[in-house]
C-alpha cells in the first residue's frame, strides 16, 4: 500500500513534466457529431405559419442527434469514418429530416494535399476527390480545452457564405481534422458550422500505433470532384427551398 | 508615341518584378525555452496577415529549435508563436519584398512562470476586451415613440452617426440580434430604427471577441461587434388579419374575416364567414393561423412521413361537398398562451356554425332478386338547416424533462331541422308500374357531445423505459322528434292500386357513452429490442329508444306503433391486455404481439323486457415489419387482427320504417365481426434524379361480417336486416412512377389504381354475392415556374365491373375518364389569370341511362395592388358553361343506384380581398 503512494505522485509528476514536452504524431480520435435539430427544423420555416408543423415535429423528435465518428491518423494521412453507433431515437428520425451525408469516409493526404470522400447523397455514392479545401482561417487568441487537449479558435468561411469555427491544437502535430477540414497549424479537435446547426467536438484520443494500411481512400462511389458535385446538386435541391440550401451546405463540407 | 510605348514597358517590368520577387521573401529564427535553455521542437510559428489576423502559412521548428519560413509575401504581418504549456510569443513583422529576415533566438516563458502577470494583467485587460456589457433600458429616460436608435445614443460608450451607423466601444457595430435573433437580414438600421425604445427591456453589447453562444445555441462565428435587444415580454405584440369581401347575382355571396392579435406569447384570434358558395370554415392554412392549429398530424414510422387526418362532419370541413344550395355562417374565437418557461400551455376555442341547404335530387336504381328485377326511380327535395355550438380545450404541461401531462376536452351542442318530399316510382321487368309513392319526413333534433382525454407519460432513467396512462371519456346524445307521412300505391297483376298510408310521429332518443382506460409500459430487453406492455379497460354503454306513435281518434299522435317502437340499451365491457415485442435497428424495425381481450354483451330490451348476455374471448395478434433500404426508400408490411361490435342501430330489435319502401330491421343476435387487415407499402424516392415510385396495397378479410340481408316483396319494396356473413373481403392497392423530364422542366406522374371486393349475403333468403372490381389508370403532367405560372393536368380512366351471384347474366360495367387541368399565370402590372377545367364522363348502362358527363370550367382575374401586394380585387366566374351536377354511383350490393344532386353551378363574385398587419416592434411575427 505504501509503495503504491510512492508511485503515484511519481507517475503523476512525469505525466506532468513529460506533457509539456510530448507531440501526438500518430493516434485516434473520437469525434462526437452533434445536430441541434430543433434548431435546424426552426430555420427550415419558410414563414411563420409553417410553424405549426415544426412545433409537431419537436414534440415526436429529440433535440438533438448525435452520431460518432473515428479519426485515425499518422504524420501524413487520416481516415475519418462513423465510429460507434448510438441505439435510434424512438420514433427514429427520418433520413429525409436528418439529411444527407451524414456518414461520410473521409482520407486526407496531408503530403501531396489530396482530399477523398466517400458520401452517400441521397440514392448516389459519390467519391469526391479533389485537393484538400484552402480555407482562409482568421486566428484568434480565443482557447478552449477540448478532451484535455487546450485548443485556439480559428474562424474561417466555406462556399462564399458559410461560417466554421475550428479549435485546434499544436499538440497534435499532424495538421487535420474531422471531415475535410485541415489546415491549420496541429489538429481540429472542435468543428461548429452554424448554419448547419451542426458540431463535432472530439470525446478522446486514443495513443493507439495506426498501420499504413488502416489509412486507405476509400474505393467505392462514382467519381467526382467538388465542382462537379456541386453543380450536380444544384438542380435537384432547387426546389427544395430552404431545406435544399440546408442539405447542399452538408454534403459541401 | 514611342514615349508611350516606354512607359508601358517600364510599367510592364515593373509589374513583372513585383510578381517574380513577391514569393521571395523568408524568416528564420530558433525558438528556445528561457529557464532551461532549451532549444524546443515542434513550437508552431504561424504568419498572420496583420489587417485581419488571416492565417498565411505555418511551420514548425526542428529539434534544434530552427525553423525557416520562405516564399512569403511582402506585408505587413503578425507572427504567432505558441508551444503547449508555454505562453503565446506575438511579434508584429513588415516583409519588404525579397528580405530575408533573421530573427536569431526567440524565447518562449512557460505559462507558470508567468502566471501571476497573466492574473493581473487580464484583470487590467478584462474591461477593454470586456464580457457582454448590459445596459437596462428604462435607466435612459427618451421622449414616447422614440425609436431604439435614440435609446442607443444615450448610452455611455455607445454612437450613432447621422447614417444610423452604430459604434460601441470605438468599434463598429455590425449586427443588431433581437432577442438573440437575427432581425431581417444585415442592416442594423432595420431594427434600430423600426423598433421603438418602450419596447426594450435591456441593450446587450457583446464584445468582438465574447461568445454568442448562449444567445443563439451555437457559435455563430461572426465575431462582429454586435448589439443584443432584449425586447419586453409584454411588447411582442401586434397584430394580423384578412377581409375578403365577395358579391355576385342571384344570391351569391362569399364574406370572411379574420384577425390575430398576439402579445408576448398571448395569441388570441377571431374569426366570422359567412358564404353563399360553400366555404363553411376555415381551410388549412387559415386553421393554423387563425384556429387551435393543426393538431391532427401524426408521425407514421411505417413511410417515415407525417400523416394528417380530417375532421370528419360538415362543420369540420372548409367547404361544402353535400347535396344542394349551401348557405353558411360560421364565427370562431381562440385563445391560447404560453407560461412556466414555456413548460405550460393552453389552447382554448369556441365556434359556431350555422349551415342551412337546399336542393333537389334524383335516384334511379336497380334491385336485383334471384327471379326478378326492379328499376325504382326517386325525386326528392330536401331543406336542411343545423347548428352548431362547440368548444374546444388543451393544457400541456411538461412536468420536468421525463413527465408530461396533456389534457384535451371538447364539447358541441347542436340543433338540426330536415323536411324531405319524395316522390317514388317502381317498374317490374317488364316495364310495368308496380308501386308508385309520395312520401314527407321532417325531423327537429339536438344532439351534443363531450369528449375528455388525458395523457399521462413519463420516461424513467434507463433509456426505452417508459409508462403511460390514457383516459378517455365520450358522450353522445341524440334526440329527435319527427313526423312522417307516406302514401304508398301498389299495382297488382290486375292492375289496381292498393293503397297504405303511414302517418306517424317519430320520437328518438339515443345515448351512447365511452369509458377507456389504457395503461402501456415498455421496457428494453436489449439496446434495440423493447417489450410493450398494455392493459385496458373499456366500457361502452348505448341507449337508444325509437318509438312510433300513429293518430289516435282524437287526432293526437299517442298510439304507440309496437311494430316500429323499442327501447333498448346495450353495453359492451371489454378487458383487453397484450404483449408486444419490437426491434428498432437502423434498418430494419419491427414489432409483433398479441393482445387478448374478453368481452361482455349486455343488452336488454325495455319495452318487452327481455335480456341477453353474451361473452366473447378475442386473440387480437398483430406484426409490423419496416425495411429502410435506402434514405429515401422503404418497404413495409403489417397485419393486425381486429374485432367490430355491432352498433346500436344494427342490434337494435325495430323496424325503421322512416322510409317505407326500404325497411331496416336491427338483429339482437348479431355477433361481432372479426377482421384481419393486412397492409403492404413500398416508396422509393430518387432525389438526385428527381424520380419516385410507389407501390401500396390492402387487403381485408371478415369473419362474421355485419351486412345487410334483402328481402324484396313482389312490389319493390325492400326489407333490410342485418345478418351476420362469411367470405366477405375489400382490397385496394394502387402505385405510381413519377419523374421529371429536365430538358423540359416538366414533371410528369403515371399510376394505377386497383380495387375489389366481394360482398356476401340474403336476398330473398338466397345467398348472394356480389363481386365488385374497378381498376384505374391515372397520370398527370405539371410545369412551373416560381412566381410566373404553373400548369397541371391531371386524367384518369377507370373500369368498373359488378355481377350478382344469383343473377349472372345481370351484369354492370361501364367505363369513367376524368380530366382535370388547372393552370395559373402571373400577367403583368400585377394581373394574375387561373382557370381550372374538369371534366368528367361516366358512360352510360341500360339502367343508367343519363348523360351525366359534366364539362366544370371555373376561372378568374384579379389585379393585386396595395404595398407588398397586400390587396386584391378579382372577378371569378364558376360553372361558365352551367353544367354543373351532383353524381354518384353505387354498384358494390344486389342494389344498384345512382344519384343525381343540384349543387352550386354558374355563378359571378367580384371581391375584393386585404391583407393588413401591424406589429409596432417593428415587424416581428409570432
Amino acid at each position: 500500500m505504501k509503495s503504491l503512494l510512492i508511485i503515484f505522485p511519481i507517475l503523476l509528476l512525469g505525466s506532468l513534466t513529460r506533457a509539456q514536452e510530448t507531440f501526438i504524431l500518430e493516434g485516434k480520435i473520437e469525434f462526437e457529431k452533434k445536430i441541434n435539430f430543433h434548431k435546424a427544423l426552426d430555420g427550415l420555416a419558410d414563414n411563420d405559419f409553417d410553424n405549426s408543423w415544426i412545433q409537431s415535429m419537436k414534440k415526436n423528435f429529440p433535440a438533438t442527434i448525435t452520431t460518432y465518428f473515428n479519426l485515425y491518423f499518422d504524420h501524413s494521412k487520416m481516415l475519418y469514418k462513423p465510429g460507434r453507433e448510438v441505439p435510434p431515437s424512438s420514433p427514429p428520425v427520418p433520413d429525409w429530416l436528418v439529411g444527407p451525408a451524414v456518414d461520410n469516409i473521409v482520407f486526407t493526404d496531408l503530403d501531396k494535399k489530396e482530399n477523398i470522400g466517400l458520401k452517400h447523397v441521397f440514392e448516389n455514392t459519390y467519391r469526391v476527390e479533389d485537393s484538400v479545401r484552402n480555407i482562409e482561417w482568421r486566428i484568434t487568441m480565443d482557447t478552449r480545452t477540448i478532451a484535455g487537449f487546450s485548443c485556439r479558435k480559428a474562424v474561417g468561411r466555406i462556399m462564399d457564405s458559410v461560417y466554421v469555427i475550428a479549435f485546434y491544437t499544436d499538440q497534435i502535430v499532424p495538421n487535420g481534422g474531422p471531415e475535410s477540414f485541415s489546415g491549420l497549424p496541429g489538429m481540429i479537435l472542435g468543428v461548429a458550422i452554424p448554419r448547419i446547426n451542426t458540431t463535432w467536438f472530439a470525446t478522446k484520443l486514443e495513443l493507439v500505433t495506426v498501420k499504413p494500411e488502416e489509412l486507405t481512400p476509400p474505393k467505392k462511389g462514382k467519381k467526382v470532384t467538388v465542382k462537379e458535385l456541386l453543380e450536380q446538386l444544384k438542380g435537384p435541391m432547387k426546389d427544395w427551398g430552404k431545406m435544399g440550401q440546408r442539405n447542399i451546405w452538408s454534403i459541401m463540407i | 508615341m514611342r514615349q508611350l510605348t516606354a512607359i508601358i514597358a517600364f510599367l510592364f517590368l515593373m509589374v513583372y518584378g513585383e510578381f517574380s520577387h513577391a514569393q521571395q521573401a523568408s524568416i528564420k529564427g530558433v525558438i528556445t525555452d528561457t529557464s532551461n535553455q532549451k532549444k524546443l521542437e515542434n513550437a508552431v510559428i504561424s504568419l498572420l496577415r496583420k489587417s485581419d489576423s488571416v492565417l498565411v502559412t505555418f511551420t514548425r521548428s526542428n529539434k534544434d529549435g530552427v525553423f525557416l519560413l520562405n516564399k512569403l509575401p511582402a506585408g505587413e504581418f503578425v507572427m504567432l508563436i505558441s508551444y503547449p504549456s508555454f505562453a503565446d510569443f506575438v511579434d508584429p513583422i513588415k516583409l519588404e519584398p525579397n528580405s530575408a529576415l533573421e530573427i536569431g533566438d526567440i524565447n518562449l516563458t512557460l505559462k507558470s512562470v508567468l502566471l501571476k502577470e497573466i492574473v493581473i494583467r487580464q484583470n487590467a485587460t478584462m474591461r477593454l476586451r470586456g464580457d457582454t456589457v448590459e445596459y437596462s433600458a428604462d435607466s435612459f429616460n427618451v421622449r414616447p415613440g422614440a425609436s431604439v436608435e435614440d435609446l442607443l445614443k444615450k448610452m455611455p460608450g455607445i454612437q450613432v452617426d447621422k447614417d444610423g451607423k452604430i459604434t460601441a466601444q470605438g468599434t463598429n457595430v455590425e449586427k443588431v440580434l433581437v432577442d438573440g435573433e437575427e432581425f431581417f437580414g444585415d442592416d442594423p438600421t432595420v431594427a434600430t430604427r423600426n423598433l421603438q425604445a418602450d419596447a426594450i427591456d435591456k441593450v446587450q453589447v457583446f464584445d468582438k471577441k465574447s461568445d454568442q453562444a448562449a444567445f443563439t445555441g451555437i457559435d455563430d462565428g461572426q465575431s462582429k461587434k454586435t448589439i443584443n435587444l432584449k425586447l419586453k415580454e409584454d411588447k411582442k405584440k401586434g397584430y394580423f388579419g384578412k377581409l375578403e369581401l365577395g358579391g355576385g347575382l342571384n344570391d351569391r355571396w362569399n364574406n370572411s374575416s379574420m384577425f390575430n392579435r398576439f402579445r408576448a406569447k398571448k395569441k388570441l384570434s377571431i374569426y366570422g364567414i359567412a358564404s353563399s358558395t360553400g366555404k363553411t370554415g376555415l381551410n388549412w392554412d387559415e386553421r393554423n393561423t387563425y384556429g387551435s392549429g393543426s393538431d391532427n398530424m401524426e408521425y407514421n414510422d411505417d413511410f417515415g412521413g407525417f400523416m394528417f387526418y380530417g375532421g370528419g362532419d360538415e362543420f369540420n370541413n372548409s367547404n361544402y361537398y353535400g347535396e344542394g344550395l349551401p348557405k353558411s355562417w360560421a364565427t370562431g374565437i381562440n385563445f391560447s398562451n404560453k407560461f412556466d418557461a414555456d413548460k405550460q400551455n393552453f389552447n382554448g376555442s369556441y365556434r359556431f356554425n350555422k349551415l342551412n341547404s337546399e336542393g333537389v335530387g334524383n335516384t334511379i336504381s336497380q334491385s336485383i332478386s334471384p327471379d326478378t328485377v326492379f328499376y325504382n326511380t326517386e325525386g326528392r327535395r330536401t331543406l336542411n338547416s343545423r347548428n352548431r355550438h362547440s368548444v374546444n380545450g388543451t393544457y400541456e404541461w411538461n412536468i420536468d424533462s421525463a413527465t408530461s401531462l396533456k389534457i384535451i376536452a371538447s364539447g358541441y351542442l347542436g340543433k338540426q331541422s330536415t323536411f324531405t318530399d319524395f316522390h317514388n316510382e317502381s317498374l317490374n321487368e317488364f316495364g310495368d308500374t308496380v308501386l308508385k309513392s309520395v312520401r314527407q319526413t321532417s325531423a327537429d333534433g339536438d344532439n351534443s357531445n363531450l369528449k375528455l382525454n388525458a395523457l399521462l407519460r413519463h420516461k424513467f432513467k434507463k433509456t426505452g423505459r417508459t409508462i403511460s396512462l390514457s383516459l378517455d371519456q365520450q358522450f353522445n346524445n341524440n334526440s329527435s322528434d319527427g313526423y312522417l307521412y307516406a302514401l304508398v300505391s301498389t299495382y297488382g297483376k290486375l292492375g289496381l292500386p292498393e293503397d297504405s298510408t303511414t302517418n306517424q310521429l317519430k320520437k328518438i332518443n339515443q345515448k351512447v357513452s365511452t369509458f377507456n382506460t389504457r395503461l402501456v409500459y415498455t421496457e428494453p430487453l436489449a439496446k434495440k429490442i423493447f417489450l410493450e406492455l398494455n392493459y385496458a379497460i373499456r366500457s361502452n354503454t348505448s341507449d337508444a329508444e325509437r318509438l312510433s306513435f300513429n293518430q289516435s281518434g282524437s287526432g293526437k299522435f299517442d298510439d304507440l306503433d309496437s311494430i316500429f317502437s323499442n327501447h333498448y340499451k346495450f353495453d359492451v365491457l371489454s378487458n383487453t391486455t397484450g404483449a408486444a415485442f419490437k426491434y428498432n435497428g437502423k434498418k430494419f424495425t419491427g414489432s409483433i404481439g398479441s393482445d387478448i381481450s374478453f368481452q361482455r354483451f349486455n343488452q336488454k330490451d325495455q319495452l318487452n323486457d327481455t335480456a341477453l348476455v353474451r361473452n366473447y374471448t378475442n386473440f387480437f395478434p398483430k406484426a409490423n415489419i419496416v425495411y429502410k433500404f435506402s434514405s429515401n426508400g422503404r418497404v413495409s408490411l403489417n397485419y393486425t387482427g381486429s374485432s367490430r361490435q355491432p352498433s346500436i342501430q344494427q342490434i337494435q330489435p325495430v323496424a325503421d320504417n322512416t322510409n317505407p319502401l326500404a325497411i331496416t330491421i336491427g338483429n339482437p343476435l348479431l355477433k361481432q365481426e372479426f377482421r384481419h387487415n393486412f397492409n403492404f407499402n413500398f416508396n422509393s424516392f430518387k432525389v438526385l434524379s428527381e424520380r419516385g415510385i410507389y407501390i401500396y396495397g390492402s387487403l381485408s378479410t371478415t369473419s362474421n361480417a355485419i351486412v345487410q340481408s334483402t328481402r324484396i316483396d313482389t312490389s319493390g319494396k325492400i326489407i333490410y336486416q342485418y345478418i351476420n356473413t362469411n367470405g366477405n373481403f375489400n382490397t385496394w392497392s394502387g402505385g405510381g412512377y413519377g419523374m421529371k423530364l429536365k430538358k423540359w422542366d416538366l414533371r410528369i406522374n403515371g399510376g394505377f389504381g386497383f380495387s375489389a371486393s366481394k360482398y356476401t349475403t340474403l336476398v330473398n333468403g338466397e345467398k348472394n354475392v356480389t363481386n365488385n372490381y374497378q381498376p384505374q389508370i391515372n397520370f398527370n403532367l405539371g410545369k412551373f415556374k416560381d412566381k410566373k405560372y404553373e400548369i397541371w393536368y391531371n386524367g384518369s380512366f377507370g373500369y368498373n365491373f359488378s355481377r350478382q351471384s344469383i343473377r349472372t347474366d345481370l351484369k354492370t360495367t361501364y367505363w369513367t375518364q376524368d380530366h382535370n387541368l388547372n393552370v395559373n399565370v402571373q400577367l403583368p402590372h400585377k394581373f394574375e389569370i387561373n382557370t381550372e377545367i374538369e371534366y368528367n364522363l361516366r358512360q352510360k348502362t341500360v339502367v343508367f341511362d343519363q348523360n351525366n358527363d359534366v364539362f366544370l370550367w371555373n376561372g378568374y382575374i384579379g389585379r393585386k395592388f396595395l404595398k407588398n401586394d397586400k390587396g386584391m380585387i378579382r372577378f371569378s366566374a364558376n360553372d361558365i358553361l352551367n353544367q354543373n351536377k351532383g353524381y354518384n354511383r353505387v354498384i358494390n350490393t344486389n342494389v344498384l343506384r345512382e344519384d343525381t344532386y343540384q349543387t352550386l353551378t354558374r355563378y359571378f363574385l367580384l371581391s375584393f380581398v386585404w391583407n393588413f398587419s401591424k406589429t409596432p416592434a417593428g415587424g416581428i411575427n409570432p
